[in-house]
């Protein structure tokens, strides 16, 4: 298993979120929409050109920024 | 003793639509998270007892991470805990990420009450939540509505008065994330379902290749029904009414008077050729209804059912993921789409629902960029019946100028303003397909409140403009702006009234302009340095209380100059 960043994993792809590199505003944010250490993510697109990745947690389907996807790590299966 | 009761949830899990259903007051609902961006209050009757119900904007936690959830959480926090009630609305269809909130609220100790609504939806993603379980695992009530179609609305009025405190363990957030994992387990149950059509259209409208084919083929479309419906009201309803039913009944009723008193003057205006002429008489009972309810109602009617429809279904957040690219390099990010579409509304709404953008800085330029590059409805529908008479060619181009003035501007005010532009994140719903009668609803809401607000300001403002022209007061100011109108934009002195009266309304603006017999070219001309020049007053009063006295003097700047430096342009370069 490798760690890579949101931005990374290809599309179609599932990942445990390992790591949040942002600051405590970020970490809380993603925290209160479900997004947190250990959750499991499918990346569902990735809109090129450093545009929005678009992933599935649980039952939500979440666009983040480009920079916001790139600051989260996940461990790709 | 409640005396107060609050409505709070996850965005977009619709809060709204249940605070109609309770208390019969209307706020507008979408299917994209922050609709309600502002607090909404009604009145519930319960036991003969009138109850105040606060809307709440939508938040994800009790620590507020937009200035719409600090609304949310600080009005909660405003009332005693024993005299108030909540009433958590939950997204059926994602029970797992909602319970956060729930159970912050039991900790926080609000006497509360979950709604589970969508509960049809639930049931037709084959989601199975079993509310009994529910109820035992949380200790508080819980009751399964779907607020479209009222299901459920009784039985919550009924139990409202069960809500009361109860005491939970604080736990911090990835305990409490652990704590509702294992509370999903025990009370949802997931049929397992093919991927239906709905959900391949769904994922397609995120994808790079697929997404940008439909939006191409959404905007197209919606073009395409704007215009059908706008043009059949008045082809069908409104041109036969007022040329075959009000022309005569006023040729009629002015037979015997005389053509230049004062009195026929202001009620009629000018004749043409010896007829009175609907666009350009300029009378209050001739071009001021006809104006509004001939060339701008029946465009307000077409573009507000296709954005309502749009809004409902949900697509408009996907519009934001595509556009977000874009959007970034003009300081924006990709869910600023929104503040933009409803600017083609109104401008009103446009520059109020910025507040769904974080920074300041982002607030400023989008209000800009709408004051500035986005012409309203009743704008539009001028342009169209005015400009248009010279071909669809003139109309693209006004289109055209706008949006590369969109462009120019947003990057220039990316490059010379302090700070960055934030990235966003942003929770895209699911296709929904509400009932006509909830868009018919939002509908005719939407088309009341232009009416409420247009006819007032376009009738007043037709008998100042025409005693003002009739004591021939314009002339003043004709006099000192000649030299710029003329010299500069090679426009008639008089089209200089007509761009100060785009201060009071922009379609009656328009208006003014056509009997002033302008070739295409200074129509052109004109009509751009309306859309683009200074905003109607309603806009500019919004823009002073949501950017405050000193953003608006610099955005005010802005439009000037650019205005001045568009209409030179236009009129010595591009239209020579």
């Amino acid at each position: 298993m490798k760690k890579i960043s949101l931005v990374h994993l290809k599309s179609n792809h599932k990942g445990k979120v390992s790591e949040i590199t942002g600051g405590a505003g970020l970490q809380n944010r993603l925290m209160s929409m479900g997004l947190y250490i250990g959750k499991e993510i499918t990346k569902l697109s990735y809109v090129g050109l450093r545009g929005p990745v678009v992933i599935r947690v649980g039952r939500s389907v979440l666009a983040l920024g480009h920079g916001m996807a790139a600051k989260i790590i996940v461990e790709a299966e | 003793m409640i005396r107060k009761i609050y409505l709070i949830g996850n965005p977009n899990v619709g809060k709204s639509v249940v605070f109609s259903r309770l208390t019969d007051v209307h706020a507008i609902s979408s299917n994209y998270p922050g609709t309600t961006i502002e607090f909404i209050k009604g009145y519930l009757s319960l036991r003969g007892e009138k109850i105040e119900v606060v809307d709440l904007p939508g938040t994800y936690s009790l620590e507020p991470n937009s200035s719409a959830e600090k609304v949310a959480v600080s009005l909660l926090k405003e009332h005693p805990k024993d005299e108030i009630a909540v009433i958590n609305i939950i997204d059926s269809t994602n029970l797992e990420r909602n319970l956060l909130l729930t159970l912050q609220l039991v900790e926080e100790g609000f006497p509360t009450i979950a709604c589970l609504n969508m509960c049809d939806d639930a049931v037709h993603r084959g989601v199975h939540i079993d509310t009994k379980k529910l109820e035992e695992i949380l200790h508080i009530p819980v009751i399964s509505t779907c607020a479209v179609t009222g299901v459920g609305i009784k039985l919550l009025i009924d139990r409202i008065k069960e809500a009361a405190p109860v005491q939970i363990d604080k736990l911090p957030h990835e305990e409490r994330w652990k704590e509702i994992g294992l509370i999903i387990e025990q009370v949802q149950h997931l049929e397992h379902r093919h991927h239906s059509l709905r959900e391949m259209l769904e994922d397609a409208s995120v994808r790079p290749l697929t997404g940008f084919i439909m939006a191409a083929g959404v905007i197209y479309v919606s073009f395409k029904i704007v215009r059908f419906i706008g043009e059949f009201i008045i082809n069908k309803i409104t041109d036969p009414f007022f040329y075959g039913t009000i022309q005569p009944l006023l040729e009629k009723l002015t037979l015997h008077w005389q053509e230049k008193s004062f009195l026929f003057h202001l009620l009629i205006g000018n004749l043409v050729n010896g007829k009175i002429d609907f666009k350009q008489s300029l009378g209050i009972l001739t071009t001021a209804p006809y104006i509004e309810f001939g060339m701008v109602l029946p465009y307000v009617i077409s573009f507000y059912f296709v954005l309502s429809l749009l809004e409902d279904i949900g697509y408009l957040p996907r519009l934001a993921i595509l556009l977000d690219n874009l959007l970034h390099r003009l300081g924006l990010h990709g869910y600023a789409i929104i503040p933009v579409l409803l600017g083609f509304g109104c401008n009103v709404p446009g520059i109020l629902s910025t507040r769904v953008l974080e920074s300041k800085r982002e607030r400023f330029i989008a209000s800009t960029i709408i004051s500035i590059g986005v012409p309203c409805v009743p704008l539009q529908a001028m342009i169209v019946g005015l400009l248009g008479v010279f071909g669809g060619f003139y109309v693209g181009g006004v289109y055209l100028v706008l949006f590369l003035i969109i462009l120019v501007l947003g990057l220039i005010l990316n490059r010379l303003l302090p700070g960055y532009s934030p990235e966003f994140i942003l929770e895209i719903p699911p296709y929904r397909f509400p009932p006509l009668t909830i868009l018919a609803r939002k509908l005719y809401f939407r088309v009341k409140g232009f009416l409420i607000e247009a006819v007032p300001i376009v009738l007043i403002g037709v008998l100042v403009i025409n005693i003002l022209l009739y004591l021939k007061l314009f002339d003043i100011v004709t006099g000192v702006f000649a030299p710029v109108i003329h010299d500069l934009f090679g426009l008639p002195k008089d089209a200089i009234v007509a761009l100060a009266i785009g201060f009071l309304r922009k379609d009656v603006a328009v208006g003014m302009l056509a009997p002033l017999g302008l070739s295409a070219k200074q129509l052109f001309i004109a009509v751009t340095l309306l859309a683009i020049s200074f905003p109607c007053i309603a806009t500019f009063i919004v823009l002073w209380k949501e950017l405050g006295v000193k953003d608006l003097i610099k955005s005010t700047l802005i439009m000037i100059t650019i205005s001045i430096i568009v209409g030179t342009v236009l009129n010595f370069v591009v239209l020579r």
